[in-house]
């Protein structure tokens, strides 16, 4: 099984691939399109921010190969924290910067009107509606670790998605078909995230 | 509901970790002995995220401080946040590179706040944290080079690290940094009206009430602590427990 992470100069590998290594999988770091659409499962993790990882992306020959990896493809793929909003049409983190677009929603700043303090950062409980694969045998309410400033909308009805309240409701991951996205950490996330890694591994292909 | 943190901070110079009181450092063990007295593999089971800082200014010995770094990572399924002797783009990117989540700055924060603004703008607020340490007993005032050097009130430097967009703060106190006597909550005071960052206190804890104090505050997100005898062999997983007893507003973490 060739699980691809991929690396475009602004992911923390390192953790995501441990944590995988804990559940007994191999996986390759790599930025080369052909590994990419040529993978079983890929990861896009990130940290950092939107404008300078899509420029990268781009720069790098990236964006294509994922987008035809998840459309054409159909490989199952898992964005987390800023790997998730790249996967969204734009974000307005330092100016409007256009995204991936494989799931029709904006990116923004968390709400603060209410008092909030941003970033969120910590573990907090999550909800869903409908539950999709990443879900399975997850208990309603589980805690993940979060820490970043902006978040996806859920106007893309083709989704299913998992919600956290901080000051408002918030999307915390989605599944649309094949494409994955949690706004949290489940490297950072105990067994609750390593369950939910599992998961997305165990999805098989359509 | 967002849940408070729990932080454990290791002190780090040329291969050992350190015990620091009021900045005077002692040696207390390498990382063999830290894996084997804090039961390393299930320390993510009693707190939330690591601070790991490189005391030595020697550059020489940046490597050495790189590999122990990905190896604790290795180890434990937690954030890790690491600095110490951050002056530069490149050696931020080392410490992401070998598997730091955050970058804890300070004496940049007064010299290179340039470099601060370059890494929020790179890396996001939320990879930033800056580190404060303070002492009063009045005027509250704020100090850089390991403590070492005056930088004018803590009130002022609070307002400058908002305005640099760094992502959270860890509020240091000197006077007791490892007396174990407990935290110093007037560094609150400086706080300036309407914040919105969050706030890491440490400094002083060397029981669970401590921690526990620091917890039930409004305005602390998270407690730390850096006292490498206090908590030693399972004091962190009993602290831990006796907080969640006291229904402290910690995350439970499932089996």
């Amino acid at each position: 099984m060739k699980i691809t992470l991929i690396d475009y100069g602004m992911g923390n590998h390192l953790s995501v691939r441990n944590a995988l290594s804990r559940l007994g999988y191999n996986s390759s770091i790599s930025q080369d399109p052909i590994v990419i659409k040529n993978s079983d499962f890929i990861i896009l993790p990130g940290v950092g921010s939107f404008r300078r990882a899509m420029e990268n992306l781009n720069g790098l020959g990236l964006s294509e190969a994922i987008i035809q990896a998840a459309t054409e493809n159909g490989i199952p793929m898992l964005g987390i924290c800023l790997g998730m909003q790249l996967l969204g049409s734009e974000s307005t983190e330092d100016g409007i910067s256009e995204g991936l677009h494989l799931i029709d929603n904006k990116i923004s700043k968390l709400d603060s009107s209410s008092g909030i303090r941003i970033p969120h950062v910590g573990f907090n409980n999550v909800y869903w509606k409908t539950a999709n694969a990443l879900t399975d045998e997850l208990n309603q309410n589980s805690d993940f670790y979060f820490t970043h400033s902006y978040a996806m909308t859920d106007s893309d009805k083709s989704a299913d998605y998992i919600y956290c309240d901080y000051g408002a409701p918030f999307v915390a991951g989605f599944r649309k078909h094949n494409i994955f996205g949690v706004q949290f950490h489940p490297e950072k996330s105990q067994r609750t995230g390593l369950k939910l890694l599992k998961n997305f591994l165990e999805i098989k292909r359509a | 509901m967002l849940k408070k943190r729990l932080i454990f901070t290791l002190l780090y110079k040329n291969g050992s970790f350190l015990l620091s009181r009021n900045f005077r450092l002692q040696r207390v063990g390498d990382i063999q002995w830290l894996f084997k007295n804090y039961h390393f593999e299930t320390i993510s089971d009693a707190i939330d995220e690591l601070i790991v800082l490189n005391l030595d200014d020697d550059e020489t010995k940046i490597p050495g401080f790189l590999n122990t770094l990905e190896e604790m990572v290795g180890h434990c399924m937690i954030p890790v946040a690491a600095g110490g002797q951050i002056r530069s783009v490149e050696m931020a990117s080392a410490l992401l590179a070998h598997g730091a989540d955050k970058l804890v700055v300070n004496t940049a924060c007064f010299e290179q706040p340039e470099l601060v603004e370059e890494l929020v703008s790179r890396y996001g607020s939320q990879c930033m944290v800056a580190s404060i340490d303070w002492t009063g007993p009045d005027n509250l005032k704020v100090f850089s080079h390991s403590a070492a050097q005056e930088q004018g009130l803590l009130h002022d430097h609070l307002k400058r690290l908002e305005a640099l967009n760094v992502g959270e703060i860890y509020l240091n106190a000197i006077h007791r940094d490892g007396t174990g006597q407990g935290y110093d909550f007037d560094a609150l005071n400086a706080v300036p009206n309407d914040w919105k960052v969050p706030i890491i206190m440490a400094g002083g804890a060397g029981h669970s009430s401590h921690l526990s104090q620091a917890l039930e505050h409004p305005l602390i997100d998270a407690a730390a602590t850096a006292n490498l005898f206090n908590f030693v062999g399972k004091g962190l997983a009993n602290a831990r427990r006796e907080l969640l007893q006291c229904e402290a507003p910690l995350a439970k973490f499932d089996d």
